[in-house]
Formats: C-alpha cells, sequence, structure tokens
C-alpha cells in the first residue's frame, strides 16, 4: 500500500516537473501538446468534412475547434488548486 | 418605420445577445474572428440593413462586455481588446478580488455605451462635410497613427524602429501570395496575419519549447493556487454606477469620450496609452489597476461603437481599426454590399439610431445583468473545469483554421512566421497598438518607400 502510494506521489512529482507558465497560468507541456493537436485536427478536420459552399467550411471548422476544446476539457484537468475563502479572510 | 422591423430588430438584437455572452466568455474568441463571419452570413442572405445593424450593435457589446469573465479569471484576452487589462486584473486576480474585477470591468462597458452613443451620432453628423477630404488622406492616418503610438509607449525608439521592418514582413507575404497566385492579386491577406500578431507571445513561447536547452531552463511550476473571496450576493439589479468609485466613473467618462473622437486609431493602443495613463496618480495597486480596467473597459466599448458608427454614417468606407475588421462586412460584402452600396447610402439617420438603441440596449442589459449577477458561478466553473491547455488548444486551432481559409497551406506558416515576429517585438517592448496600425497602413507605407 505504502509502494503504490509513494509511486503515485513519484509520478505526481514528474508531472510537476513538466508544468511551465504560459499566458499567466500553468499548464504540463505533454497536456498542451496533446491538446494543440487535438483541437487542430478537429478543427481542420471539420473543416474538410463541410460541404463546399461558403460558408459552411467555416461553421464546420468552428465547431470542429468547440468540440476540439470540449475534449480537452474532458481529459485534462486543470492546474489549478482552488480555494473559497470568505469575504474577512 | 414600421413595427414588424423594430420586432425584427429586436429578436436580431436579442439573439446576438445570447449568442455572444456565451461565445465572448470562452477565452481567446477574438471579435474580428466571431463575429465578422456571422455578420457576413447575414448580410449575404439578404435581410434588411436595419436588422442586422441592431444585431452587430448587441453582438459587440455582449462580446466585449462579457470578456471582462475570462480576463479576471484566467487572464487570457478574449481577443485583442482586452490585451492591456490583463495585467491590471492580474493584481485583482492576486488579491483575491476576482469578482470584483468582473464587475468593475462590466460597469466600464456600460459607461463606454452609454457616452459613445450620442458621441458617435453628433460626430458622425459633424464629419460628413469633411467626408470627402478624409477619404483622400485615409492612408497615411494609418501611419501616422503608428507613429504616434510609437512615440507615446514607454519603448518608444524600439517601437518606431520596428515600424518599416513589421510593414516590410507583412507585403512581403502579401506579395509573395500573389505571385505564387494562392490568392488574387491585390487581395490583401489580414484576419490571420492580424491574429497571427494577436498570438505572438504564444507561438514564440511554444517555439522556444522545441529548443532543448531553452525548455529546461524554463521555470517549473507546482499548481496554481488561487483564492476565490465570497463576495457579498447582489440580490437587487446591479446598478454600474454603484459598483464604481467616483473616480472610477469619472474616468471612465473621460476615456469613452477621448475613445470615441479618437475613433480612427488603434483602440488597444488607445485602451493601453489612456488606462496607464488615467491609473498612474494612483498609488494603491489594487485602487490603481480596478481604475485601469474600468477605464480601459469604457475606452474600449467606446472605440468599438465609435469605430463602427461613425465610418458608417459619414463616410461610407471603412476607415477605423474597427470598420476595417469585425464591422468589415457591414461596409463589404460583395455581391450584396460594396463602398458604393452598403449601409451607408441604404440606411436613415433615423434607422441608424434606432437599430443602434435596440442592439445597445438589449445587449448592455442582458450582458451585464448576466456577467455581474453571475461572476461568481462562472468563476468556479470556468476554473474548476477548462484546462488551461483547451484554451490554448482552441485558440490556436482557431488561428490555424483562418490562416488556412486566408490563403491555404502556405499562410499556416506565414501566420506562425507573424507570430514569432511579433512575439518578439512584444517582449522587445513594441507594444499591440503599434504592429495593428502598422498592419493596416503597410500596403501605403511600402507604395511610398517605392517611390523614394
Amino acid at each position: 500500500m505504502n509502494i503504490i502510494h509513494e509511486s503515485l506521489e513519484e509520478s505526481e512529482r514528474m508531472d510537476l516537473k513538466e508544468n511551465i507558465e504560459i499566458w499567466e497560468d500553468i499548464v504540463n507541456i505533454k497536456h498542451l501538446v496533446i491538446s494543440l493537436i487535438v483541437c487542430s485536427s478537429t478543427t481542420l478536420g471539420g473543416y474538410f468534412i463541410a460541404p463546399q459552399e461558403p460558408p459552411k467550411p467555416l461553421f464546420f471548422g468552428l465547431t470542429g475547434a468547440i468540440i476540439g476544446f470540449i475534449i480537452c476539457t474532458i481529459f485534462i484537468k486543470p492546474k489549478r488548486l482552488f480555494i473559497e475563502a470568505n469575504q474577512e479572510d | 418605420m414600421d413595427i414588424s422591423l423594430i420586432l425584427q430588430m429586436i429578436i436580431a438584437a436579442a439573439i446576438a445577445a445570447v449568442m455572444y455572452t456565451i461565445i465572448g466568455a470562452a477565452p481567446g474568441a477574438d471579435e474580428t474572428a466571431t463575429i465578422a463571419p456571422i455578420t457576413l452570413v447575414l448580410v449575404l442572405s439578404g435581410i434588411q440593413p436595419a436588422v442586422i445593424l441592431a444585431f452587430f450593435i448587441s453582438a459587440i457589446i455582449a462580446c466585449k462586455l462579457i470578456d471582462a469573465v475570462p480576463v479576471s479569471i484566467a487572464g487570457i484576452p478574449a481577443g485583442v481588446m482586452s490585451t492591456p487589462m490583463v495585467e491590471h486584473a492580474m493584481i485583482l486576480k492576486k488579491n483575491g478580488l476576482t469578482d470584483t474585477s468582473i464587475r468593475k470591468i462590466a460597469s466600464g462597458a456600460i459607461i463606454g455605451t452609454i457616452i459613445s452613443i450620442p458621441v458617435s451620432l453628433f460626430l458622425a453628423q459633424a464629419l460628413i462635410p469633411f467626408a470627402m477630404v478624409i477619404k483622400k488622406y485615409g492612408d497615411p492616418v494609418f501611419f501616422i497613427g503608428a507613429v504616434l503610438l510609437a512615440l507615446m509607449s514607454k519603448k518608444r525608439w524600439i517601437a518606431l524602429a520596428s515600424i518599416l521592418p513589421f510593414a516590410i514582413l507583412i507585403q512581403g507575404l502579401r506579395y509573395m501570395y500573389w505571385g505564387i497566385g494562392v490568392v488574387p492579386e491585390g487581395t490583401n491577406v489580414f484576419i490571420s496575419f492580424f491574429l497571427g500578431i494577436t498570438i505572438g507571445p504564444v507561438i514564440l513561447t511554444l517555439f522556444e519549447m522545441l529548443n532543448k536547452d531553452k525548455r529546461d531552463s524554463m521555470p517549473r511550476f507546482d499548481k496554481k493556487t488561487i483564492y476565490l473571496k465570497k463576495g457579498d450576493k447582489i440580490n437587487k439589479f446591479p446598478n454600474p454606477f454603484k459598483i464604481l468609485t467616483k473616480k472610477e466613473v469619472g474616468y471612465s467618462a473621460l476615456a469613452s469620450l477621448i475613445g470615441s473622437v479618437t475613433f480612427i486609431l488603434s483602440p488597444v493602443g488607445m485602451t493601453t496609452f489612456f488606462g496607464e495613463l488615467f491609473a498612474s496618480g494612483t498609488k494603491d495597486p489594487v485602487e490603481k489597476a480596478s481604475i485601469a480596467v474600468s477605464t480601459m473597459e469604457a475606452l474600449a466599448q467606446a472605440t468599438y461603437i465609435s469605430g463602427t458608427l461613425i465610418p458608417l454614417i459619414a463616410l461610407g468606407i471603412p476607415l477605423s481599426p474597427m470598420a476595417i475588421g469585425p464591422a468589415n462586412p457591414l461596409f463589404n460584402a460583395p455581391p450584396v454590399y460594396n463602398l458604393e452600396n452598403n449601409m451607408h447610402h441604404l440606411l436613415s439617420t433615423s434607422d441608424f439610431v434606432w437599430a443602434t438603441l435596440i442592439g445597445a440596449v438589449i445587449a448592455s442589459v442582458f450582458t451585464f445583468y448576466i456577467a455581474v449577477k453571475y461572476s461568481q458561478e462562472i468563476c468556479t466553473f470556468v476554473f474548476k473545469r477548462i484546462p488551461h491547455e483547451a484554451m490554448l488548444g482552441l485558440f490556436f486551432s482557431l488561428v490555424l483554421l483562418l490562416a488556412f481559409i486566408d490563403a491555404g497551406w502556405i499562410n499556416i506558416a506565414g501566420v506562425l512566421l507573424i507570430g514569432i515576429v511579433s512575439g518578439v517585438l512584444f517582449r522587445l517592448g513594441v507594444n499591440y497598438g503599434v504592429l495593428f496600425m502598422t498592419l493596416y497602413s503597410a500596403p501605403w507605407i511600402i507604395k511610398m518607400l517605392s517611390i523614394l
């Protein structure tokens, strides 16, 4: 049990080594690369499967972007510790 | 003006307000990228111009107002215009005042709207006699704007020195695209370059990550700890004049007035300049940041409205950064509108007034209420559910898509190049305003250089 716990901590520490700051927030390099690939492919994918009459490709592309975004929000956890405090604190 | 047209305007404005309250809250929802294509579709589908204008005004107000949310909670600009506010919103966030920041920004937006509509309508009427002269000098005005913004910025010499090289980069790419035939000669690739500049700093960081030494030397972080103070719930309808202090109301009103008069200059540049100027007199960092965000938002909202209405009513040519960007389909959407036959020619003064008022009132009331009343719910949801990686991915893929639409695969590399260069220039201290003005004036600059 203890060993499992330690190895979990170890992997979390390994993950932390890959956390960097871009544009005012923390991202994990691996997760960022995955997200860039997922969003780009759903977006361009949407664009290319659309019927070739404007403005449909644009809308399919935008829809693809939103789908990619949703996929990423489901599978990637935000790197934030969220603490709610009362006004007086 | 009959009842059915008014009813159509109300419905269009309501749809726009709801739609752009959602779209605008997503970080990176650049207004040019999100509003221009949909407006274009409406124009092409043959809807009455007054109805489209009501939709458009409602869309820009909702979209700008709601960006208070991503800026305040994530420090991510929801479009170019909110970039200058990020730094100040971050100070409020660090102090656990995220929802205060949202409320201050939203209230600033309301003041900007209230001031700029009458001022724009008045200015447009006053400008009509000079329309011909202004049309003649349109191009150099953008160049003068770039130089002025450079001189007014903190790092003025590097800003000044970067205007010509940056113009050459932009026109160089455009001429190359014409040369190899990916776009017809004379068509200026614009939107994707614009977005390339916007995410320049991010693109530069992404490129640096490809260099192992650079990557290893980047500072590493633990999870980010965010404190959210539970504020008092506002039960009655929030009053923007009570959320802001007297000083903030005064500065915001003054900034809106200035923003309306200087509609032709880069909104980002003006926002940065006057926001910093008004905030500079205050010592306390929190107070200073809240003056800065409310003033900047008021000014941004004012330049949006005046930048759309004044050229539309007085000139009929897209002679402002706003008109050349998001509002472009109102001026030029072949085959329905062109520069000889667009809203300027089709709508009467009373049409303009009605469409603007309907759009503005509906968007202001709805979006302001949502942003202020539910700021904490929105904050909590986004913090807990939306990873920063997904936001960056979304923005990056939108840039990719628009780059491809503008000029094919080659333009993706072109936009990356623009991103790298503007990212470097931005880090060296050149502000967005100078880069955008240069983007607008690049064709004229190169024409002048070739005469020398």
